[in-house]
């Protein structure tokens, strides 16, 4: 009765449904993309009517949002808070920096795709998106849950270890390795 | 204002005859003097306990590649006079090797500490922890001029497939299309 | 048989104050929107958090207290409102309210904090040590005025049974207006007891990362948030049985609970936050002056 194939579809509905309209944001305030985060969320733009609401901890949160580009150094700490985050969790990548690199091109020190370190679920083009584009991304991502297509944390732990070979590439000798973090 | 830059100026060259070369002709509250660099810590001191200039405002460091020196500034401000006074060194960018100067100032150690970990400048009895902002890091110093960050960048770091030649989308928007760019619009282009 | 209908009783008074307790936060939330000049989120919000929080996988060990310690603060709310008379003068959801006094609820209503703490004290996060001791700190400074109020009530009538509370003031009128300064220390007191702003530094996202529930996410932390719910309407109805003399049908329960769910809220979304030592010296201010002649008022009378 329980494994039943179409009890589980509805079960599956009923939790898309929930986790859809109830996504606890960790914005990791990287680059210049934190600031487009408060309007986000106050009073002008109000994302909290469509059940999006600050986190504080990677424990509690649901999307992993990355607002801007990340540093060598920053990135082994975004790793390590994405890994501690509890299944199901999503991640979004704002803003041009984590797409191509944006103006940090030539950097010596930002990583370019940021898909290859992490499983990104829904990209925010722009540089910077403006709130209303957050909102669009947001509105995406929620049918990307409801259609069940928001798989990005399965894909990782499936390829693991091709991710964690991207990611000693730049993170050298200090990469994270345990893969579950209960400390 | 005028005055009393003058003033400062004597009364440190009456001090410290080595200094060798000075500027005053700012037309902000600004005095500049260069000096060797074994006398840094002596002329730093006497700024700061005898004349009142209390406040470390910037240590920095200017990569002079074709004269093969690095020049070090140091910015000390006094709040009674509101002059800010540049005392600058030439170090040889060969061996690059000062002393350290955080016994005056505690915080002159981050600042030390950054341009250890961005130029390779070593300051003689400096204790901090190896790493300042580059975490695991092999290669030259990055904010040397002989270093190639695009080519760095290019070694290490995943490029997005169709992107790797880093090119205005502009340019390649306007040659699918057959329009030009406006002439507004390339001084803002690669 | 008479023990099956007990039990049907009890489960369905968890459920309903569940029901309600988690409505009321949302209209908290509804109404928070609002005055910030925001839509808000839907009242139902709150339930939809709840099944997500359930639904999502949780896979965190750090010992075996952090594992208890939501279900230390689910038997405390629990309990304690199952020892409260919810209506008045009827046969309906008796519980336990016979067996237990307000001495007993007093000691019993502290007993989640203190799983709280063990079980985020357990886990290990500096945000999680720093709110307990602050949440226990607070804890001292409204407890006294709470306790000065009840113990007031008590000397007055001479009982600590909440039912005989509750029949006296069927026949004197409420105990809100016979003895108006235990009420207000009370009031005062709730303030506190409900975490909302001023006193939310316990668990104040932007400071400490929330807290002692740091460390807990998932169907822990929609425990604790149904917890906290079944928590709020238990409070609110103790207040109402004691000095609005309880009430005589559903309908006027949830009239009266709201009304008196007001006060921490409205109070709440226009001041800013308080630091612990700030709180604690509010609290040992005017309301345990006011608990203070409070006493005095119920021995003289």
């Amino acid at each position: 009765m329980i494994n039943d194939k179409n009890s589980q579809k509805i079960v599956d509905i009923i939790q898309n449904f929930a986790r859809k309209h109830s996504l606890f944001v960790l914005a990791y305030g990287t680059g210049c993309g934190a600031i487009e985060i408060p309007p986000t969320m106050t009073s002008r733009y109000d994302a909290e009517r469509f059940g999006i609401r600050g986190a504080a901890t990677p424990r509690q949160a649901d999307v992993l949002l990355i607002t801007g580009y990340l540093t060598t150094k920053t990135v082994k700490r975004v790793i390590r808070v994405y890994e501690q985050m509890q299944d199901p969790k999503y991640v979004i990548g704002f803003g041009s920096c984590t797409i191509n690199g944006g103006m940090y091109w030539d950097s010596y020190n930002t990583i370019k795709v940021l898909d290859r370190y992490l499983p990104v679920d829904i990209y925010i083009n722009g540089c910077m998106p403006r709130p209303e584009a957050v909102i669009e991304g947001f509105i995406k991502l929620q049918k990307k849950i409801m259609e069940g297509r928001a798989e990005g944390a399965k894909h990782y732990k499936e390829n693991l270890e091709w991710y964690r070979a991207n990611q000693k590439k730049v993170l050298g000798p200090t990469t994270p390795h345990i893969q579950e973090y209960n400390w | 204002m005028e005055e009393k830059k003058a003033q400062i100026l004597e009364k440190l060259q009456k001090v410290f005859p080595e200094i060798s070369e000075t500027k005053n002709d700012f037309p902000y509250n600004r005095v500049d003097l260069r000096i060797e660099k074994n006398k840094i810590p002596a002329i730093l001191f006497y700024l700061k306990d005898e004349m009142g200039y209390k406040h470390l405002v910037h240590i920095t460091c200017v990569d002079w590649l074709e004269e093969g020196k690095f020049e070090v500034i140091f910015i000390v401000w006094s709040p009674v006079d509101k002059i800010k006074v540049f005392v600058k060194t030439f170090l040889d960018r060969n061996n690059p090797v000062m002393d350290n100067v955080d016994m005056i100032w505690r915080q002159a150690n981050t600042y030390e500490r950054e341009l250890r970990e961005m130029f390779g400048i070593q300051f003689e009895g400096l204790v901090a922890p190896k790493e300042f902002i580059l975490e695991d890091w092999d290669d030259m110093p990055p904010m040397r001029r002989d270093f190639d960050t695009e080519a760095y960048a290019r070694k290490r770091f995943f490029a997005r497939p169709g992107r790797e030649d880093a090119r205005d989308v502009r340019q390649t928007i306007a040659e699918r299309t057959g329009e030009e760019i406006p002439d507004f619009a390339k001084k803002y282009s690669r | 048989m008479d023990f099956l209908i007990k039990t049907l009783g009890a489960i369905a008074t968890i459920i309903v104050a569940f029901i309600v307790g988690m409505l009321y936060m949302g209209i908290n939330r509804k109404i928070t929107a609002r005055v910030q000049n925001r839509v808000g989120p839907p009242v139902w919000q709150n339930y939809i958090d709840a099944l997500k929080l359930v639904s999502k996988k949780t896979s965190v060990h750090h010992g075996v207290m952090q594992h208890l310690a939501p279900a230390f603060l689910m038997i405390s709310s629990m309990g304690t409102l199952l020892f409260i008379p919810i209506l008045r003068g009827q046969s309906w959801f008796p519980n336990l309210s016979y067996h237990g006094d307000l001495i007993f609820i007093l000691y019993f209503m502290v007993l989640g904090s203190l799983g709280m703490a063990l079980g985020a004290g357990q886990t290990g996060n500096p945000n999680a040590a720093i709110g307990i001791t602050r949440g226990l700190s607070q804890m001292v400074g409204f407890e006294i005025p709470w306790v000065m109020a009840l113990v007031a009530m008590m000397i007055q009538y001479h009982t600590t049974s909440i039912s005989d509370l509750m029949a006296i003031q069927q026949q004197h009128g409420w105990l809100m207006f016979q003895n108006p300064l235990a009420f207000l220390a009370a009031i005062l007191a709730m303030l506190g007891m409900f975490r909302y702003s001023p006193f939310d530094i316990v668990g104040a996202p932007a400071e400490l990362a929330s807290g002692p529930i740091s460390e807990f996410g998932g169907k822990y932390l929609g425990l604790m948030m149904s917890s906290g719910s079944i928590f709020a309407f238990t409070k609110l109805t103790l207040y109402v049985d004691l000095f609005m003399g309880g009430a005589s049908n559903i309908v006027v329960l949830l009239i009266e609970t709201f009304t008196l769910y007001l006060i921490p809220m409205l109070y709440g979304l226009v001041s800013p936050r308080y630091r612990t030592e700030q709180a604690i010296r509010y609290f040992w201010g005017w309301p345990t002056v006011l608990g203070l002649a409070a006493l005095v008022y119920s021995v003289v009378i």
